[in-house]
């Protein structure tokens, strides 16, 4: 296998605009199509993080320059989508995905197009994060405004899982202020809801105590994930912004039941979110 | 090769890195936390721009150095053993040896070298590092392999697991010794028994040859640091030339050399019989001193001659290993 290198940083240019609510049901549309040839996948990591995604990559990333870090391997298919909708990877690409041979695995790995890293053993991807903006400042480039950023999508979950506390406290201690966590708050793992399962309230005092800045926000608000971006972006310390988020946001048709971690699509159902869907993006 | 008892040097590793952190900018220091303890004081104190203290957080460790090689940065890693391997094996394969990268885990105090028991006794690092596509796995013998072996993986491009005896550093080797990645070193040839070894066991594996040979019995010594991948033509070709095989390793006898040479000369289709010596499937202890514990679990100059004697079915007793006299500064094997 050929080891993946980033790409030299380049010159920060001015990211490119789309309108974000409609690359949101991009996302939704998209992450449909994926998914509902299965039967069932990970659709709703794609309905819970459509909007975080879609600001991001509408309105501030800036392909080159800035790092996208997908730490749940299982939303990767968000970061596909996401990506296809903005010019960042080929459309017709994403009809391989979960395929035998297909470079688009369900769960993100080396081989996955569109992400600078991620991993599908969980609460990887901030250390990753960390070791970005750690190397931006070993190189002496995380200053001025070409400095990159680098992204880290989160989920809830994660938060079970030591080692992101150790990476939180890393990038606190050093002050990484160009250290953005998107932290996806579904409250949605495999056995059920997060909190029937760990008591992780509060999340955003347990970061602000780690040292961060920190933004709650309805995860669904495209105005205020504006604003917590753009408050995240101005402060000199790693910021997270907890996006409380549903799995089943923005797709009516699916029953209040369905799994939010592993969603089943049996052909009826999946023809109803298609007509959902296309309507919308239309 | 020097004679009995070795001098020692201290932080010959520390000096080694600091002197290629000076010619390449692209080499950075972590540190678990144990510093000085892993010789980098010396990277710390001189190049404290490059040196990132990662704090008792293993696990985010190997993440940020996954993340750093991928930024084209030589990440040198930092702690002891075992909190090197086993503690981060999942980080390690997803952050490190799955995607290949340039990462080079440093592993102080393997096997039972340190007297802190199980929890800081690195048995089985070798085996869980053997076991990793794509991870080279060293295990050097002294300070003149230690001097050369930093730049010779600094130049590797994938990840490396080294692991390195703490403290007083025996001088086995004369300057002449050039150590290679690719090739074993046969030290000595000999055709009844083929004694393959490296780290803290070359030196009884040495001592242990030459009483065997003052009682007739002719042992080949090959030195083997590259662990994996395993130099199988000099495996086999020395095996091939004796009757017998010994194994002698500072690890557990599974999963490490005994057990490379086994599956080597298993798979070239060469039966003979083969004694490893190494920790015998048995976690060790707590104790005062390693050599303590070299004597107790197997590890000693005595065992190599014994397995040897028993490999190769010699009737009676084995000869007897010399007592090690050893002054302030020197080093000799149990």
């Amino acid at each position: 296998m050929t080891r993946f290198v980033s790409p030299a940083r380049e010159t920060a240019t001015a990211a490119p605009r789309h309108d974000a609510a409609r690359v949101a049901t991009g996302i939704r549309l998209r992450a449909l199509r994926m998914v509902a040839p299965q039967g069932f996948g990970y659709l709703g990591q794609a309905l819970c993080s459509a909007e975080s995604l879609a600001v991001l990559y509408a309105e501030l990333f800036r392909p080159g320059v800035d790092r996208f870090v997908c730490s749940p391997g299982h939303y990767i298919v968000a970061a596909y989508a996401v990506a296809a909708e903005v010019g960042l990877l080929d459309p017709e690409e994403l009809s391989s995905y979960g395929q035998n041979g297909s470079c688009l695995e369900a769960i993100g790995t080396e081989r996955s197009p569109a992400v600078d890293l991620t991993c599908g053993s969980l609460a990887q991807g901030l250390s990753g994060g960390v070791g970005f903006a750690c190397s931006d400042r070993l190189r002496g480039r995380a200053e001025g405004p070409d400095a990159p950023r680098t992204f880290v999508l989160c989920s809830d979950g994660e938060l079970e899982e030591g080692q992101l506390w150790e990476a939180a406290l890393f990038a606190a201690h050093h002050r990484l202020g160009r250290l953005v966590v998107l932290l996806d708050a579904n409250n949605s793992q495999v056995d059920g809801p997060v909190d029937g399962i760990t008591t992780l309230e509060p999340i955003a005092e347990k970061w602000a105590a780690h040292g961060w800045h920190v933004a709650d926000v309805d995860g669904h608000d495209l105005d205020a994930l504006r604003r917590a971006y753009a408050d995240a972006l101005s402060d000199d310390r790693p910021s997270v912004i907890v996006a409380r988020t549903s799995t089943r946001h923005g797709l009516d048709c699916l029953p209040p039941d369905a799994d939010g971690h592993f969603i089943k699509l049996p052909p009826d159902l999946a023809n109803r979110a298609f007509a959902e869907l296309e309507t919308r993006y239309a | 090769m020097r004679e009995l008892p070795y001098p020692t040097v201290q932080k010959p590793y520390g000096r080694a890195l600091l002197e290629l952190a000076r010619r390449r900018d692209d080499v950075v220091c972590l540190s678990g936390d144990l510093t000085r303890q892993c010789e980098v004081d010396l990277f710390r104190d001189e190049l404290p721009d490059r040196f990132v203290h990662a704090g008792m957080a293993e696990a985010n460790m190997i993440g940020m150095a996954g993340a750093m090689a991928r930024e084209g940065l030589n990440p040198f890693v930092h702690t002891f053993g075992v909190f090197a391997t086993r503690r981060p094996l999942d980080q390690i394969v997803n952050a490190v040896a799955y995607p290949n990268l340039p990462v080079r885990l440093i592993g102080f105090m393997p096997g039972i070298s340190s007297p802190g028991g199980p929890s800081h006794q690195a048995i089985e690092d070798v085996a869980l590092m053997r076991a990793l596509p794509n991870m080279t796995v060293i295990d050097v013998a002294d300070a003149v392999e230690i001097d050369q072996v930093v730049p010779l993986i600094a130049d590797h491009p994938g990840p490396v697991y080294l692991r390195l005896k703490r403290g007083e550093i025996p001088v086995i080797f004369d300057d002449d010794r050039r150590l290679s990645l690719d090739e074993a070193h046969v030290i000595s040839s000999g055709d009844d028994v083929a004694i393959f070894t490296n780290g803290m066991l070359l030196s009884a594996s040495l001592a242990a040859a030459s009483v065997l040979e003052r009682h007739g019995v002719h042992a080949a010594v090959v030195n083997v640091p590259v662990i994996k991948p395993l130099d199988v033509d000099t495996v086999v070709g020395v095996a091939r030339a004796a009757r017998a095989v010994v194994t002698a390793e500072n690890h557990t006898i599974i999963g490490g050399l005994g057990s490379a040479v086994a599956e080597t000369l298993a798979e070239a289709g060469l039966g003979r019989t083969l004694r490893r010596v190494g920790v015998r499937d048995t976690f060790a202890e707590g104790a005062l001193t390693s050599p303590y514990l070299f004597g107790r679990y197997g590890l000693s100059t005595q065992d190599v001659i014994d397995a040897a004697w028993n490999a190769l079915d010699h009737s009676g007793e084995p000869p007897a290993a010399p007592v090690a006299k050893v002054e302030a500064g020197e080093y000799s094997p149990v």
